[in-house]
């Protein structure tokens, strides 16, 4: 194995430190964000776009359910329910940090999860430390994800996301090496990339949109790492999964594989009620 | 045997994830909303004389005598015209009642340019870069370097080509020029490269500032569509840095949060 464990050993160091640096900057925005949130509770405003979308969000659910449950009494009385009026703890701000905040829950378990498996605990010193690190990063996005959410005057997501929970629950027994557990990994970033992505332009709230881009861009960068480290295992690469690595010894795909497209599309976003409460 | 990269695994093709993951949004939905962003510099060209025609370089800085200018022409990227906006879709999506206001749309308009400048820096520094690489100044060029300078060009001309269009649907003028403020710096720092180890570093410098630009803009931006067009951008400036900081032997994704230290201000 290729690895300079001191070396490793310091970057992550290192970039502990700038993360201490930007959880601090993260933390001196709260007062102002409880700020906000007191002002928004005091007038219990839900500005009329949120409402557009959040109905519009309704409507589409309400037609949905129509269609699977025709003109039965289950369809009538949960249409009814979602027929009542917009209420200020539902805006949409509250049900986009909220669903983050699922995406972000089962991404820290899943990573914790896969930290347990012996291919991977005493696998690659590099995917061991990656996977260490990400799931960190993303305990750190939920924390920051609640924290918004609290002081919008929401209620704090704590569960894992209800759509991806059930299919990574399915795919554990199936992960039996370390190529599976990327890709895994890989999709589960992707769904976070995407859904930020999909929700910044329905922000209402600047500050949420702008700690949501922070975290999307860090997402990303998970994501184009996964798709490299999968490419490098699918290639019988694994030895060039290290830091330093043999750039030389690199295929010349590695220069490319971790960004498919120039633009980043959303086919896999998640809609912001989806992880809502 | 497996050749490295030959089947390169695609986490969007497991059956059961991909038929969950059925959103909403499209690629398709966000290239083709150039026009409505247009629409709305528009607007703000008539209403505001603050608008993004005001900021629009028009001559660049030719004196800066930049290594990375002089490349451009030749180096045009092979895989622009894939991402082609189709605009015929435009309508079906309605107009956006934000770029309505003129204020508003000034701002987008001059993110627009300023977006538009960084991506012609980094295209024309990729340019030098891979001028520089051929004729033997960096020395030994691993193949994984060159794809990624080649591709990483050819993204920011697309970028480049997306705020542009955005740009001309307004009415603006095209950016041709690359940021000048940044172009001398960059340039100053070009002279200095002398291999690939040094090029790397450059590169993920304007990485980091382009991301931290686009990141700043995004709060900012007032059309929706360019908030999408904005982050999609980001997201690959991003991750260009991450790839980058795994080839100098840097930990690929150091921050937790996206910094914008480095961000360069409309």
């Amino acid at each position: 194995m290729s690895v300079d464990e001191q070396r490793l050993q310091l970057l992550i160091e290192e970039s502990q430190d700038q993360q201490s640096d930007a959880m601090r900057d993260a933390k001196a925005v709260i007062p102002a964000l409880r700020d906000i949130a007191n002002d928004r509770r005091k007038s219990a405003l839900i500005t009329p776009d949120e409402i557009r979308a959040l109905e519009a969000s309704r409507a589409s659910t309400r037609a949905k359910l129509g269609m699977l449950a025709g003109a039965g009494a289950i369809s009538i009385a949960v249409s009814s329910i979602l027929a009542k009026p917009v209420a200020a703890d539902e805006a949409l701000d509250i049900q986009i940090l909220q669903t983050a905040s699922s995406l972000e829950i089962l991404a820290v378990a899943t990573y914790g999860a896969a930290l347990t498996l012996p291919f991977i605990a005493d696998g690659n010193a590099v995917v061991k430390a990656f996977a260490e690190m990400t799931m960190q990063q993303h305990d750190e996005h939920r924390q920051a994800f609640q924290a918004q959410t609290k002081a919008l005057g929401g209620t704090v997501q704590e569960n894992p996301n209800p759509k991806y929970q059930p299919v990574v629950d399915a795919a554990m027994p199936t992960l039996t090496d370390p190529a599976k557990v990327v890709d895994l990994a890989a999709t589960l970033e992707q769904v976070a990339t995407e859904t930020y992505l999909a929700s910044l332009n329905l922000f209402d709230d600047k500050t949420s949109l702008g700690l949501m881009a922070s975290v999307m861009g860090v997402e990303s960068q998970h994501l184009a790492v996964l798709r490299a480290v999968a490419a490098l295992l699918a290639g019988g690469g694994e030895a060039l999964i290290a830091l330093p690595t043999d750039v030389a010894a690199l295929p010349a795909a590695a220069g490319s594989v971790a960004f498919p497209d120039a633009f980043q599309g959303t086919t896999m976003a998640s809609p912001p009620e989806e992880g809502a409460l | 045997m497996k050749t490295p990269f030959q089947s390169t695994s695609n986490p969007t093709t497991d059956p059961s994830l991909a038929a969950l993951a059925q959103g909403p949004f499209s690629r398709r939905r966000l290239l083709a909303g150039a026009g409505f962003i247009g629409a709305a510099l528009v607007a703000a060209a008539c209403g505001s004389d603050d608008a993004a025609t005001t900021t629009a370089p028009t001559t660049g800085d030719t004196t800066a005598a930049t290594t990375a200018s002089t490349t451009a022409d030749t180096t045009a990227p092979t895989t622009a015209d894939t991402m082609a906006p189709d605009t015929t879709t435009a309508d079906t999506e309605g107009p956006d009642t934000t770029m309505a206001e003129d204020d508003g749309a000034a701002t987008d308009g001059k993110i627009a340019t300023l977006a538009a400048g960084l991506e012609v820096l980094a295209v024309n520094t990729y340019g030098a870069a891979l001028d520089a690489a051929g004729s033997g100044a960096l020395g030994t060029v691993p193949p994984a370097v060159a794809e990624f300078v080649t591709v990483a060009m050819a993204h920011h001309q697309e970028h480049l080509d997306k705020w542009n269009e955005v740009l001309a649907a307004a009415g603006a003028p095209e950016v041709t020029e690359p940021n000048a403020d940044l172009d001398p710096v960059v340039a100053a720092e070009f002279a200095k490269v002398t291999d690939v180890v040094g090029a790397a570093k450059l590169a993920l410098m304007l990485e980091q500032i382009a991301a931290a630009t686009y990141q700043s803009a995004l709060p900012v931006l007032t059309s929706k569509d360019a908030i999408l067009l904005a982050g999609s951008i980001q997201i690959i400036d991003f991750q260009h840095a991450a790839i980058l900081n795994f080839v100098l032997g840097n930990y690929p994704v150091p921050d937790t949060f996206g910094k914008l230290d480095q961000a360069v201000a409309a």
